[in-house]
């Protein structure tokens, strides 16, 4: 029996081109779905699922060594780290996590990190994720400059809170980009703030919901199943949950102790070399099978795997 | 470890505790009254003092202002001892009630230890005419004939046979203490005499004897008791007058705001006698204003009634609830016997009988199963809901052929209790409002038509409406704009200035915070998920309901549109609602005047089944659903214009 959908979910556009002011390669899509993930069957999978890889402002201290190798010569470098990417991995999304603005962390300046945004807009010509670094209060005096620095090059920019959304929305709004609604794995506080930012004036194609995940072991089921959720009422009609997924998979996955332990410690577990990829990977096909558009990611082994997972379930 | 003394002014008493106890600790080994009704929680901030002299560690609190702070006041519970101290106890702070100053009295009239005052009840549309008039006790006036040598039969048949000549009543009782006054009282009375008759499971009992005609004198209470807030009437049980209406804060609030920390509270050596204590000394004080004011004799009130939720009639009775909340979750009782009310420590006639509103379970007590008898929801054709929006919101769904009842924690903000300018439904509450949405303007009507003191649930309801429909107010709760002289920030988030303080009689503004609004959403959103999760379950929707009666205490009035811009009740048309007011108290009015409701009651508990929410997995997230305003499914509100 095939199912009838009435709703589906709304496309988003990541990066604008010369034609539209930009300066990006190419626009990608995501969304746009009328049926349950790759059930092409009963309806269009318009766009399929995208991975974006992860960059940090300053080397990250808390990776894994068997992560931070795949960087290792461009680890303090995020302007030469993105390129990479770009030109050795063939990375057509990134996403910068401006984590050195943290007041524990670095305590950049908004300019500094603006400064950086535009350069990175230079370096590379992929469409662009800017992330802040968790802190609200700064969040609030980072993001709006690095929006204004990103102007008109349609970039992804999070992250909105229930308790932190008015700021962030003004600024996506002005500088015309999208923006990322953070859920903590709760259908209602999700539609409730696409609702609230809905309110702010900027329109529901402009936002993607982080509905929060944990990686394999750690809650993956949970995830999945507010997932699931969140996309049967958005293909039932309903508006306000009908957004693209963005998912956090390598941010997740390299927190697991199976990522990360070493194999003296567990031989049994095998090389670590291996099982943190395959952490990361496993934890990302699962959230693509629940409806996830965009992957963030970390290990460029994985992105690969997961790239070619996605490849085949295209095929239809 | 080091000890210190700490010495308590006005009462002047010393105590020797441990360095680091709190001052409020203290002050309980001392035997001083400081109020604390969060517990010691420094949520509520009802127990500030004065350091005189000492040192304290105190941790801060947005319950006391930078300018208190400088005169060296804290709360008691937050603030540990350090050295020998000096405090003293503000009078806002304290309980005796008769000590304090007018001014002082007006600032306490705020907090949960003001008297019981007169309260406004709503122009019920309840006809207390559903129920022949028979009240659980009655008073005939007797002229005996004398006993002679013809009529030989003794003094009790004589008063039987004489009763049973105006009323047939086949079986009566009476207690030893009548029976041995009997004969003095008689003979001194020249064989008239009044007798009270009371109502007793089933029979008829002689109450009392007095000589002379006093059948005009026959009076009863009725008491509806709430989690918070106690409301109480004296009817003049021939006439069927209602002589008086009070309400006062449940005193048990000091052990605790919900039911469950006061079980546990029950448990504790002393416990249950202090609960019990508790709520008899306020309907006490209650009843004692009530007839002082009538100018009524305590020996002419001869009944009491009272409805209550399941722990609240154990508490009254001094029964252990312990295991109300245990699993099975059984009572001790759910059809309470007619008992003396002096067994209870009620202090009427000592020989008056006390009767309670029978309750359904553990969590749907007494006070329903009167609200369903008041609103005749058992007589419905069509399908009806009761929703009683107290602390524990109740819901009662059904008509003529079925009842099923379903409880939801739902606070007492409501009630005007744990809200900063909350007050109860009394003379100078804030119960209707309007807010311009050009320039914010509040226009607002209070109890009484006098200067406000504070803000009833009906004012919050429209405070929180008008908010939105201005743009003050995301849906979420939280407050929009910054830059007005009517919303300030502070330590506890933003506020919204309903009356300056030169427009009240209050020396402080009233005002609305982000947190008041906070709590408010969470009880509308428990009362609107059980009422939504009930009718889920009977697989019927709000649509299908064609009466819906609304109870509570909130206030006198409710503007039914606010209420659903807050999504408090569901999208239907104003027509379908019926405001009940204080539905248990109604229903233990009607208990108090007749037999056959007393009778009725009895029926309508046994047929009541009872749905546990608690157990539902939907509860949780219809719960977390309808935390907007008015509803994350916005679709269940066609109505509302977004």
């Amino acid at each position: 029996m095939l199912e009838k959908w009435t709703g589906e979910v709304s496309v988003i556009n990541i990066g604008a081109t010369k034609e539209e002011g930009g300066s990006r390669r190419q626009v990608i899509k995501v969304g746009g779905q009328a049926t349950l993930p790759f059930l092409s069957g009963e309806g269009v999978l318009a766009n399929k699922p995208v991975v974006a890889f992860e960059v940090w402002d300053i080397a990250p201290s808390d990776w894994p060594a068997g992560l931070a190798k795949a960087y290792a010569d461009v680890f303090s470098d995020p302007l030469a780290w993105a390129e990479k990417c770009v030109k050795e991995y063939k990375a057509g999304l990134i996403c910068l996590r401006l984590q050195g603005a943290h007041p524990e962390f670095g305590n950049k300046t908004p300019d500094e990190e603006a400064k950086l945004v535009g350069e990175l807009l230079k370096k590379v010509d992929v469409p662009l994720i800017i992330l802040g670094c968790g802190d609200d209060a700064k969040d609030n005096l980072v993001l709006p400059v690095c929006c204004q620095a990103a102007k008109n090059e349609r970039c992804l920019v999070g992250s909105a809170a229930q308790d932190n959304y008015k700021t962030l929305s003004v600024a996506v709004l002005a500088d015309g980009h999208n923006i990322i609604a953070e859920s903590p794995i709760d259908i209602n506080i999700a539609k409730q703030l696409n609702i609230l930012i809905s309110d702010m004036g900027l329109a529901l194609d402009h936002i993607v919901i982080n509905p929060t995940i944990g990686a394999l072991g750690y809650g993956l089921e949970y995830a999945y199943s507010i997932m699931e959720r969140a996309r049967l009422a958005a293909l039932a009609g309903d508006k306000t949950v009908a957004c693209p997924f963005i998912c956090f998979v390598g941010q997740e996955s390299w927190r697991a102790k199976e990522a990360k332990a070493s194999e003296q410690e567990f031989p049994c577990w095998g090389p670590e070399s291996e099982r943190g990829v395959i952490w990361e990977a496993v934890t990302a096909t699962a959230l693509i099978q629940a409806g996830a558009d965009i992957l963030v990611m970390r290990h460029p082994q994985a992105i690969e795997k997961v790239n070619k997972y996605i490849d085949e379930l295209m095929k239809g | 470890m080091e000890k210190f003394k700490v010495t308590f002014c006005p009462d002047n008493k010393t105590i020797e505790v441990d360095s680091g106890k709190t001052i409020l600790s203290a002050s309980l080994s001392a035997g001083v009254y400081v109020n604390s009704s969060c517990g010691g929680d420094g949520v509520c901030g009802r127990c500030k003092v004065r350091v005189k002299k000492g040192q304290v560690v105190t941790q801060p609190s947005g319950r006391v202002s930078l300018e208190e702070r400088k005169q060296g006041i804290y709360l008691a519970c937050l603030t540990t001892i350090q050295s020998d101290l000096e405090v003293e106890i503000l009078p806002e702070s304290r309980l005796d009630l008769d000590k304090l100053t007018p001014q002082d009295l007006d600032l306490r009239l705020k907090g949960f230890y003001s008297e019981a005052e007169e309260i406004e009840s709503p122009s019920s549309i309840l006809g207390d005419e559903i129920f022949a008039h028979s009240p659980l006790a009655t008073k005939l006036y007797l002229e005996l004939p004398p006993p002679d040598l013809e009529d030989k039969i003794s003094d009790l048949e004589r008063l039987y046979r004489q009763i049973r000549r105006i009323q047939d009543i086949p079986i009566m009782q009476t207690g030893l203490a009548n029976i041995r006054r009997l004969g003095a009282l008689l003979r001194s009375a020249d064989w008239k005499v009044t007798v009270t008759l009371g109502k007793r499971n089933g029979t008829t009992e002689v109450v009392f004897i007095e000589p002379g005609d006093t059948s005009h004198k026959n009076f009863g209470l009725c008491f509806d008791i709430g989690t918070t807030t106690i409301s109480g009437q004296l009817v003049d049980l021939n006439t069927k007058k209602v002589m008086g209406t009070r309400a006062t804060y449940n005193k048990q609030v000091t052990f605790g705001s919900d039911i469950i920390t006061r079980i546990i509270f029950a448990q504790e050596q002393d416990g249950l006698e202090r609960l019990h204590h508790a709520v008899i000394d306020g309907m006490n004080k209650m009843l004692q204003d009530l007839i002082q004011k009538q100018a009524i004799d305590l020996n002419d009130v001869n009944c009491v009634v009272c409805a209550g939720n399941t722990t609240m009639m154990h508490l009254l009775l001094r029964i252990d609830p312990t295991y109300l909340r245990r699993e099975p979750y059984v009572p001790a009782v759910n059809f309470v016997p007619t008992i003396r009310a002096a067994e209870a420590g009620v202090k009427v006639n000592p020989r008056g009988l006390l009767f309670c509103s029978p309750g359904i379970s553990s969590y749907v007590g007494g006070d329903i199963t009167a609200g369903v008898l008041s609103c005749g929801l058992d007589k419905e054709e069509g399908l009806a809901i009761l929703i009683d929006i107290g602390t524990n919101g109740e819901i009662v769904l059904g008509n003529k052929d079925f009842l099923i009842s379903a409880s939801a924690s739902a606070g007492p903000a409501f009630e005007g209790s744990g809200v900063t300018c909350g007050m109860r439904a009394s003379s100078g509450a804030i119960q209707k409002v309007e807010i311009s949405p050009v320039d914010f303007k509040v226009a607002y009507e209070t109890i009484g038509g006098v200067r406000p003191r504070g803000i009833c649930g009906s004012g919050y309801i429209d405070i929180i409406a008008q908010m939105l429909g201005a743009g003050l107010l995301d849906k979420n709760g939280k407050i929009k704009i910054k830059d007005h002289k009517r919303i300030r920030d502070n330590e506890y988030g933003r506020e919204f200035v309903v009356a300056f303080k030169e427009e009240c009689d209050s020396t402080v503004d009233i005002v609305i915070s982000e947190a008041d609004i906070e709590n408010i959403k969470r009880s509308k959103a428990a009362i609107y998920a059980a009422a939504s999760e009930l009718l889920r379950h009977m697989s019927l929707e709000f649509a299908d309901v064609k009466k819906v009666f609304v109870a509570g205490g909130f206030g006198t009035y409710i503007n039914i549109d606010n209420a659903k811009r807050i999504g408090l009740l569901p999208d239907l048309e104003n027509s379908r609602f019926i405001f009940v007011g204080n539905s248990s108290l109604a229903g233990a009015r009607s208990i108090l005047l007749s037999y056959e409701a007393m009778k009725k009651a009895n029926d309508i508990a046994r047929k009541i089944t009872y749905f546990e929410l608690s157990v539902e997995p939907g509860y949780m997230d219809e719960y977390m659903a309808a935390l907007f305003f008015p509803h994350t499914d916005l679709s269940k509100f066609p109505s509302i214009k977004l």
